[in-house]
């Protein structure tokens, strides 16, 4: 199966802190994977560099046939790749509809001009823009919520805002940050459910980064962990949860054990 | 390497030469050509001037040097607030003004001294701890009262604050000095002496027996006392330090009263060596004093010093050399300057860039 | 809590903010062109009326207007602290005094121009000086801000003093630019050409009809900066101002929007430099300094940053206390009491106050946007709000 992005080699440093180590990572079409590790394994740095907001040390990132390694950030986003953040940050101040309009940002064309005079193809515009927003809150359970604030939204809804905002740009691969955080039993499950049917009816892949274990085996089709910032295991949710290294880092060694 | 509770510490490798991407390895090349350009530039422009003109080279290098030890106490001001909360307080250089004034009437009118004899000088050495505690006072109140409330404000409203606060001690500036410029005697002894056919005025020399010694001290204030390490602490991270039993507030409050002592003491070397005050005395200077921070490295103490004395004697030259632009566009030479260190290189000379984590 | 909103004050605004502007404007018009030079007027309505609102300090008082809307896209949309705005006014006034007078004698181009052909310098009809007063405008803004925007805000606000500092010198000193005379130093340029109006030539002493046409580029600015706020490049500028972070990894270019702020912005710069090229008759070099860019902020943040009404309301209020408030109000005072106090300068304290009292506490303005005031007050957001907001349960 194509990999719809590819992280080949890549390594992070800051100053004398090698944050992320050689680490090499493929997201395949339509795929659900999953990145874990304990704190501080370089997770979301590695994370960041896939969306551009940081530039490794070395290593490139492929996404469809291009290189895109040196593009900034919002032309990542533009050509399809989508993030959503650890701590939320939607712009709070705006509507739901209007944070999916920035979204849309790239893909619409109106100019200064247009604006100001309101032509027939910028009204057009953003009558289908305001259409597709209305359709992708409606997919993300928070259709109702078109014009209120998104500071005023409660905390699973501004969640789901978040990804909405994300769907927004139209993106091939949708990198989720610790997407589950703060949810409960009952709220994990519906965003399990959710994330299936967004990959069964869209041509999306879907990474996370997560730390909720019932989420990550009962979601991802494969698994990668990093530890340390070096990747130490790959593969299904059953060859992880049974991989001793895998458990070693999370939970250390029995004392005595020989290394 | 040791694991924790699930807490783990990264390894922390010998610095690899990693290259970056072809995107960054292209800009750090642009940023090198052009810090090598304009050093190169700047070089060439000293030989000429130097070959052409030897004496008066040395002699406008030692006054630009001289205002430039002024631009540094002024600097230090500067640098001490921005690396301490982040803020640039624009109302500093108006402080600078303020203190100018205020010597000038202690020296001049409360204590009626206006020659170089040992009365004079008493009163100078006494005026210099007055204006200093004046600065001091003068800052912290500021702080206090306008600063703080916004501390955890978004940034564009202590911003905003501390220009309104700038306009403010101009206006105190404007109905103590008045309008137009005043002149003032000086208590610092008059007379020169020759290095060759150079001319070293004795207010030269006073002012760096005045200045260095502060300058030391505060660099002894900053890195052996307690309070100085509170300070350089909280400067690097607000909320560890609180957690470490410092108190934020007292510390930040100490962090102003040096910077505003420091304006105090720069006021009084300005208005005894030059003599003269006006009331937009803070505006002119307190760019170039910021301006030197910035060069030096906003946040670093020794960058400041290097920046002060180095745009002094950029200053110096400019106005005093045959081959240059002269007195009239010297704001615009230190404001370009400004703006060439801000967009190539924002750490300055002796800064450290630093990145900002998501 | 916080309130909630369906529509913000922009979609309200949109029709009908014209006829209610329209009629003002009208009304003040005919107020000021016919009713105040009537004969039948009484004296004392007369004197009253010139101690306090003379209509050359409206006319003055909207082009600060003017200014401050430009202003208010940079600071109150992008969230951009400009503080070097004046350079704009200045290259605007001087665009007026090179392409509307006899500055460029030894030149004769005339191109619709109010004066006779044979006129020496160059002549070109006001309406296209205005239009290329604020495109040479909106092109330095982008020259200035091409390498200085990625700058975080308190380094953009020093370098924009810079500029703000540097071009008012460089025309300061104009009189010998590396050879060539660029500005008349410090004489300044005496004398722009009249405006044409179809039917007659608006000179400087024409308040009542050049209160019209501040007013109409007033409404220009007003429907520039409705319309843009409303589409796509005002909500860019919204994000921006409020994560710019978040912004960029959402699509939006992040210099290509602010460089748009920066331009639009400075346009409006032009169009006021022109406009009070005309209203004084000339264009000179000490009126351009950094006390006005400051007073332009002040004016923006009274008026509460973004919102296009508050912003009219804070530079007029201001303008008119600066230009005409301070001295009339001092003259009356002085009278009463016998005194002798000099109420003109008391403008630094004025503007400086302003701004501190603002910041600490009506941050959001006179008239806030109401989104506005949400982001400034941030900071006190009560912990129990914030956390029983976050642990409602969704649908």
């Amino acid at each position: 199966m194509a990999n719809v992005l590819e992280a080949q080699n890549i390594s992070v440093q800051f100053g004398g802190l090698l944050a992320v180590n050689n680490v090499t990572f493929n997201i395949p079409n339509k795929s659900i994977v999953s990145l874990i590790g304990p704190n501080g394994a370089g997770k979301t740095t590695f994370f960041n560099v896939l969306t551009g907001l940081y530039k490794p040390s070395a290593g490139k990132i492929v996404y469809g046939e291009k290189e895109i390694t040196d593009l900034p950030p919002h032309k990542i986003a533009e050509i399809g790749i989508a993030r959503t953040f650890q701590n939320i940050r939607l712009f709070g101040l705006m509507t739901a509809q209007e944070n999916l309009l920035v979204a849309m940002h790239s893909h619409l064309k109106a100019g200064i001009t247009a604006t100001i005079l309101r032509t027939p193809k910028q009204r057009k515009e953003e009558r289908e823009a305001e259409a597709k927003a209305q359709e992708i809150l409606d997919f993300a359970g928070v259709g109702k919520w078109t014009h209120e604030f998104a500071r005023n939204l409660s905390y699973g809804d501004q969640r789901r805002l978040e990804v909405a905002r994300a769907l927004a740009l139209n993106p091939k691969v949708l990198l989720l940050d610790e997407p589950t955080a703060g949810m409960n039993a009952q709220e994990s499950q519906v965003f399990i459910e959710f994330i299936n049917k967004l990959v069964a009816e869209r041509d999306i892949a879907v990474m996370l980064i997560e730390h909720d274990m019932k989420v990550v085996m009962a979601l991802s089709q494969r698994i990668t962990v990093l530890d340390q910032g070096e990747k130490i295991a790959e593969g299904s949710p059953d060859e992880i949860k049974s991989n001793p290294r895998v458990i070693e880092a999370y939970l250390g060694r029995p004392k005595g054990a020989k290394k | 390497m040791n694991k924790g509770n699930g807490v783990t510490l990264a390894k922390v490798v010998e610095a690899k030469k990693f290259s970056g991407t072809p995107g960054q390895i292209r800009q750090q090349r642009i940023e090198r050509g052009g810090a090598i350009g304009i050093s190169a530039l700047f070089a060439v422009w000293m030989l000429v001037n130097l070959i052409k003109a030897p004496e008066q080279f040395a002699q406008v290098a030692i006054s630009g040097l001289r205002n430039g030890l002024i631009y540094a106490l002024i600097a230090l001001g500067y640098t001490l607030v921005y690396g301490i909360i982040e803020l640039i307080n624009f109302a500093h250089g108006d402080l600078f003004m303020l203190s100018a004034v205020f010597s000038s009437f202690f020296i001049t009118y409360w204590m009626g001294a206006e020659e170089s004899n040992g009365y004079g000088w008493f009163t100078f050495g006494l005026c210099l701890i007055a204006v200093m505690v004046f600065g001091a006072v003068v800052n912290v109140l500021i702080e206090r009262l306008a600063y703080r409330r916004l501390r955890h404000a978004p940034r564009l409203a202590p911003l905003i604050t501390a220009v309104g606060m700038s306009f403010l001690l101009n206006f105190i500036g404007l109905k103590w000095n008045g309008s137009t410029p005043r002149q003032w005697p000086t208590v610092i002894p008059s007379g020169d002496i020759y290095i060759g056919e150079i001319r070293i005025s004795m207010i030269t020399i006073w002012l760096f027996l005045v200045g260095f010694p502060l300058l030391l001290a505060l660099n002894y204030l900053v890195t052996n006392t307690k309070q100085g390490k509170a300070m350089r602490a909280t400067s690097q991270d607000r909320d560890a330090s609180t957690l470490m039993g410092i108190n934020v507030n007292k510390t930040i409050a100490f962090t102003f009263a040096l910077g505003g002592a420091m304006a105090g003491a720069a006021g009084l070397l300005y208005q005894q060596s030059i003599g003269t005050t006006s009331y937009n005395l803070g505006f002119q200077l307190g760019l170039i004093a910021f301006t030197s921070a910035v060069l030096g490295g906003i946040g670093n103490l020794w960058g400041a010093v290097v920046g002060g004395l180095l745009i002094g004697l950029i200053q110096g030259l400019n106005d005093g050399l045959p081959f240059a632009f002269g007195q009239a566009w010297s704001q615009s030479v230190v404001f370009t300057i400004l703006i060439i260190i801000l967009v190539f290189k924002p750490a300055g000379l002796l800064g450290k860039a630093v990145t900002e984590k998501v | 809590m916080a309130k909630t909103s369906v529509a913000n004050n922009v979609t309200r605004s949109n029709r009908k903010w014209i006829i209610g502007y329209s009629i003002t404007g009208f009304i003040l018009f005919i107020t000021y062109q016919f009713l105040i030079p009537w004969e039948g007027l009484p004296l004392g309505v007369y004197d009253a009326v010139y101690r306090w609102m003379p209509p050359s300090a409206i006319n003055e008082s909207l082009v600060y207007v003017i200014m401050a809307l430009g202003l208010n896209i940079v600071v109150g949309y992008a969230g951009l602290l400009d503080l070097g705005y004046v350079a704009f006014w200045a290259i605007g006034g001087y665009c007026a005094g090179w392409f509307m007078s006899e500055f460029f004698y030894f030149l004769n181009i005339n191109f619709f121009g109010s004066v006779p052909a044979e006129a020496p310098g160059i002549h070109i009809n006001f309406w296209m000086v205005l239009l290329l007063g604020g495109f040479i405008c909106a092109f330095f803004g982008i020259l200035i801000g091409a390498p200085t925007l990625r700058l975080k805000s308190d380094y953009l606000a020093l370098v924009t003093l810079g500029f703000g500092e540097i071009i008012p010198q460089v025309f300061f000193n104009g009189e010998n630019f590396f050879g060539y005379n660029i500005s008349n130093g410090t004489k300044g340029i005496v004398g722009v050409d009249p405006i044409p109006v179809g039917v007659k030539d608006l000179g400087p002493f024409d308040f009542g009809w050049k209160l019209l046409i501040f007013l109409l580029l007033t409404a220009i600015m007003v429907f520039v900066s409705l319309r843009l706020r409303k589409g796509r490049l005002g909500r860019a500028w919204l994000a921006i101002r409020e994560d710019e972070l978040a912004a960029s990894m959402m699509g939006v270019p992040l210099m290509r929007t602010k460089l748009a702020s920066y331009a639009v912005g400075a346009f409006a710069g032009g169009l006021g430099g022109v406009a009070f090229a005309t209203h004084v008759n000339g264009v000179y070099a000490e009126r351009f300094n950094f006390t006005i860019s400051i007073f332009l902020l002040a004016m923006v943040v009274l008026g509460g940053m973004g919102n296009v009404w508050g912003v009219i309301l804070g530079a007029f209020i201001l303008s008119w206390v600066n230009g005409n408030g301070l001295t009339a109000f001092g003259q009356l005072y002085n009278e009463q009491f016998g005194t002798e106090v000099d109420f003109a300068s008391f403008t630094f304290l004025l503007f400086g106050l302003v701004l501190i009292l603002m910041m600490l506490f009506k941050r959001e303005g006179l008239l806030p946007e109401s989104r506005l005031k949400l982001m400034l007050h941030e900071d006190e957001l009560d912990d129990e709000d914030a956390s029983a907001s976050k642990k409602k349960v969704g649908k």
